[in-house]
């Protein structure tokens, strides 16, 4: 024991005779209670092990020496926002309730100065001395998963190619990792899209995911495995290790996918010419923060610091980044002179040429560089606008569907059912296939059961592992639809159809007019926006229902409203006694409204009177055409273009739409007979 | 060994408008001195000796700024005595605290500070050395650097160029493991845009940085002024930020001129003419030459 601070004391396991978990590498799930985490921290000491770990210093929750138990942030969680890091009280006592601090590990793995040579001059002989490595022998605790990926990226960078870097190695191999899953995320979180996290799968020796009361254990490597035999544990119950797996999956759900990935590497560097260089380097301060901050960063500069005679000097490695004017300095110039050129070196790096490099991305998504930048340039919202996904430029290919044809449907299980008013049901689907689980906001599913003709149904939320229907009973094959039941299969085939253009959204204001169960294509839109708030101006909700009952979501409503950061409006067409909000119709709500639609984009959805009107009551605000997008209902079979019955002019709206920008429509909208 | 076998370098080092903490910092490289006593030889150090030289020099020490016409006449003809010319600290190289008052009408502001103003010959504008002559390199800050005076005086010894890293002081900061108050605490700070060498002093006190390093390579002040103002700071005040030890600096007197500052100006309506007149038509120019110097 190295203190006597720690509030439970650290019984010595080794050789008394009490019984040990049978514990390995993946061989199950341990619970360990919170206050017992302190004989993890001594047991680290006892190895002659430095921990460190997450710690409050200078108003944020970062990794340092830490001695006990009562160093670690309890109750403390972390707001981010590009430009802004906050600490908040939790109230609660969860030790890693916050997410990721203003440095990672690498502080320790790759120190910001590290000596290098003894270099002397005696007469005319010179001598280089290599300085001793380095290694002290540390314990991490609380590494993310977005940590361990840049610590594997950097293991590939200084390890993994013909030349290695010793002082690394040695620091790596001194080092043990007690990995934490995240129980939450910040707004700058996109390990999703890097593919990196939330949840950690590899890369530690323990990995704890937190609950309420506790700790779910896995070891990871035979060192861990010994950690936990000695630990007071008990086997986890299938509670608490579903409530665990919930918790991480909670916080993929509360990502989203931020950044789409898909063939991100050959859109950036087809964009060496693109004008939004310039456009950057006037906020980039090009003061470095975004790389010094990057747990995978590694550039660095020799420096000399040398006596008054210059026979002794010493030579060290110091943290550079592609941001200093010296980094690409020659003799009579400088081959990134400009803030525009060192911003498009780092970018296309980070995100392409690490690729070619390293066989890895450089980036774990980990939202360092938006929430550290003084001027919170939003390295998200750039790569969007640089390199704008495959799936919103209409003269590519969209992503594969999952059943193609209208020969093939895929299946999924109904997991829950709920009643939204007196004929709108949303139907929780499960074991789909990973196409819908990767569609986008807007697009829809063909749902079929045998003997029923396939219905168009809107995907009205990307759950992590499932997606929801939300289906109005209309008719007959609908009506069968609502009536199924939990572990009743149903046919699908999708996701299909263009998408919300949510990408042109960011930056811009945000404006939603929907009436009835128009709502529903569009709930996923507003799961996106509210994920990715920051990302977004202002944001506005205006929704009509015929009465108050007749309102979709009407908890989510409640709840969007309380937000604060989204103005939620609701009417109705005929107030109930329990109704004291406006009663007429939704563009009510905004046509005297003085706010300026030049700044926004907006999206639609409803009866096609009411979006007509909407459009309208949209370009009195100054929309222009082309920021207005609808999604259109018509009838559809085939959903892939191929059977001519949602013709609206030259588009097939399943094809081409659902959503369509006004300018796409022109005067179709709302005309009678097409 | 080659480096002894050169002579001792003559050295001298001499102030105008300045309050002499610069050269003092010649004197705190303690355990050095002896050292340097064997590859210098310091003639003309009013601080330290009463031994005086009028030149020539091998390197020539020069702070503070030219606030007077014998100020003016005197660089000249030092400049014709150094081989090596190096300004020292924010007076020198950018015309220091005393520069506020450019901003303002010359006789209105001796009028205010002085008793008898006849007997003050200044001139209208307190500027950076480098405005007057050639100047072969700079150390920024107020005060100067201790580790960049050695440096600057091992590389003159060895011939070589000195490693004077012309980054941001955000580097600094980062280096050492201070968290950045400007994102974690909201305390507005000029680091992103000032020059490192201090080892980020003011950050590792919670304090924002002030600038007296001075602005560094292509220091985008404007974006960081934005984004002060954006914070919810009145005009002024983001002009109060970057009139500091180096305001007078252009990347750092454009912001002040943009945003209405600095205040205080006597008397209060004199911004313009003040602009217009006393910023020489020479300033950027010799600003770059400066940089090139490095």
């Amino acid at each position: 024991m190295t203190n006597g601070r720690t509030a439970v004391t650290a019984p010595s396991l080794r050789g008394t005779g009490v019984p040990i978990p049978r514990s390995g590498p993946g061989s199950g799930a341990w619970f360990l209670a919170r206050a017992n985490l302190s004989v993890l921290i001594d047991l680290l000491h006892e190895d002659g092990r430095t921990v460190i770990g997450p710690t409050v210093r200078d108003g944020t929750i970062m990794y340092d020496e830490i001695r006990g138990i009562e160093d670690l942030p309890a109750g403390l969680g972390d707001e981010h926002r590009p430009g802004h890091y906050e600490l908040q009280d939790r109230g609660d006592g969860r030790l890693f309730g916050y997410t990721v601090g203003p440095a990672g590990p690498k502080r320790w793995t790759f120190p910001p100065l590290v000596p290098l040579t003894v270099g002397r001059r005696d007469g005319r002989s010179v001598t280089f001395e290599p300085a001793p490595v380095d290694s002290p022998s540390l314990a991490f605790l609380g590494v993310r998963a977005c940590e361990l990926a840049a610590l594997g990226i950097q293991d590939r960078v200084f390890l993994g190619g013909p030349y290695t870097d010793d002082d690394y190695r040695a620091r790596r191999r001194a080092a043990l990792l007690i990995a934490v899953n995240c129980s939450t995320a910040s707004s700058t979180c996109f390990c999703t899209s890097m593919g990196t996290g939330p949840e950690v799968r590899s890369g530690y020796d323990i990995v704890l995911t937190e609950l309420d009361e506790g700790f779910v254990v896995r070891a990871g490597s035979p060192e861990g495995a010994a950690l936990v035999a000695h630990l007071p544990v008990r086997a986890a119950d299938a509670a608490q290790i579903e409530r665990a797996a919930e918790s991480v999956d909670r916080v993929a759900t509360m990502i989203g996918d931020p950044v789409p990935t898909e063939g991100l590497h050959d859109r950036l560097l087809a964009q060496f010419d693109s004008p939004r260089w310039a456009q950057i380097a006037e906020r980039c301060l090009s003061c470095a923060n975004c790389t010094l901050v990057c747990p995978t960063c590694f550039c660095s500069s020799v420096v000399q610091r040398s006596d008054l005679d210059g026979t002794t000097s010493t030579s060290e490695r110091i943290w550079d980044t592609c941001f200093t004017a010296g980094f690409a300095r020659v003799a009579g110039g400088n081959f990134r002179s400009r803030p525009r050129d060192r911003y498009r070196q780092w970018l296309t790096h980070k995100f392409a040429t690490w690729i070619d490099q390293f066989g890895t991305t450089g980036c774990v998504g980990c939202g360092r560089c938006i929430t550290w930048c003084p001027v919170g340039i939003d390295v998200r919202a750039e790569l969007l606008a640089i390199a704008p996904p495959l799936a919103v430029q209409p003269e590519t290919a969209p992503l594969r569907p999952a059943a193609a044809t209208t020969k093939e449907f895929t299946t999924g299980r109904i997991r829950a059912v709920r009643s939204e008013t007196a004929d709108v049901t949303t139907l929780t689907v499960g074991d789909v296939d990973p196409a819908f689980l990767a569609g986008r906001f807007g697009q829809f599913a063909m749902l079929a059961l045998p003997s029923f003709p396939p219905l168009p149904i809107s995907i009205s939320r990307y759950r992590r592992d499932a997606i929801d229907l939300t289906i109005r009973a209309a008719g007959p094959a609908t009506a069968t639809l609502v009536e199924l039941g939990p572990g009743d299969e149903i046919g699908l085939r999708g996701p299909l159809g263009e998408p919300w253009p949510i990408e042109r959204a960011v930056g811009h204001d945000v404006v939603i007019v929907t009436g009835g169960i128009g709502l529903a294509p569009l709930r996923p839109l507003i799961d996106g926006v509210l994920a990715q708030r920051d990302r977004f101006d202002a944001v506005r909700l205006y929704y009509g229902a015929r009465t108050a009952d007749d309102q979709l979501y009407r908890e989510e409503l409640r709840g969007w409203a309380a937000r604060g950061d989204i103005d939620v409006q609701l009417t109705v067409d005929r107030a109930g006694p329990e109704w004291a909000g406006p009663v007429g119709v939704v563009t009510h709500l905004f046509d005297r409204a003085t706010w300026d639609g030049s700044r926004s984009l907006a999206f639609v959805c409803g009866p096609e009177r009411m979006m007509e009107a909407t459009a309208e009551a949209l370009a009195d605000h100054g929309l222009t055409p082309d920021r207005i997008f609808f999604t259109l209902e018509r009838h559809m079979e085939c959903g892939i273009g191929l059977c001519g019955h949602c013709q609206v002019g030259k588009l097939f709206v399943c094809r081409d739409g659902p959503v369509f920008s006004l300018a796409q429509l022109g005067d179709v909208l709302g005309r009678e007979g097409i | 060994m080659t480096a002894r076998a050169r002579p001792r370098l003559r050295v001298g080092v001499v102030k105008f408008a300045s309050c002499d903490g610069c050269q003092l910092t010649l004197l705190d490289l303690e355990d050095e001195l002896l050292a340097l006593g064997e590859r210098f030889d310091i003639v003309e150090f009013p601080e330290a000796t009463s031994l005086r030289s009028t030149g020539p020099f091998d390197v020539l020490l020069v702070e503070g700024a030219i606030s007077t016409p014998d100020q003016a006449r005197e660089i000249l003809e030092l400049r014709h005595q150094a081989t090596t010319l190096v300004t020292i600290g924010a007076c020198a190289t950018s015309g220091g605290i005393q520069a506020l008052r450019n901003w303002s009408s010359e006789p209105a502001f001796r009028a205010a500070v002085y008793p008898h103003p006849e007997y003050v010959d200044s001139l209208a504008a307190a500027t950076p050395v480098s405005e007057h002559v050639k100047v072969d390199a700079e150390l920024r800050g107020c005060p100067i650097s201790t580790d960049q005076l050695r440096e600057l005086l091992v590389s003159v010894a060895l011939g070589r160029r000195p490693q004077i890293r012309d980054e941001a002081v955000c580097l600094e900061c980062k280096r050492r493991g201070t968290v950045c108050v400007l994102v974690a605490s909201g305390i507005p700070c000029l680091g992103p845009v000032t020059q490192a060498g201090c080892g980020a002093l003011c950050p590792a006190y919670a304090r924002g940085c002030y600038g007296c390093f001075g602005p560094r390579e292509q220091a985008n002040s404007p974006s960081l002024a934005r984004s002060f103002a954006h914070g919810g700071r009145e005009p002024i005040d983001v002009a109060s930020l970057f009139a500091g030890f180096t305001g007078w600096a252009p990347p750092f007197r454009a912001v002040i001129a943009e945003y209405g500052g600095p205040p205080g100006r006597t008397p209060p309506d004199a911004a313009e003419a003040g602009e217009a007149g006393s910023a020489p038509a020479s300033t950027a120019a010799t600003a770059e030459g400066g940089d090139d110097a490095r």
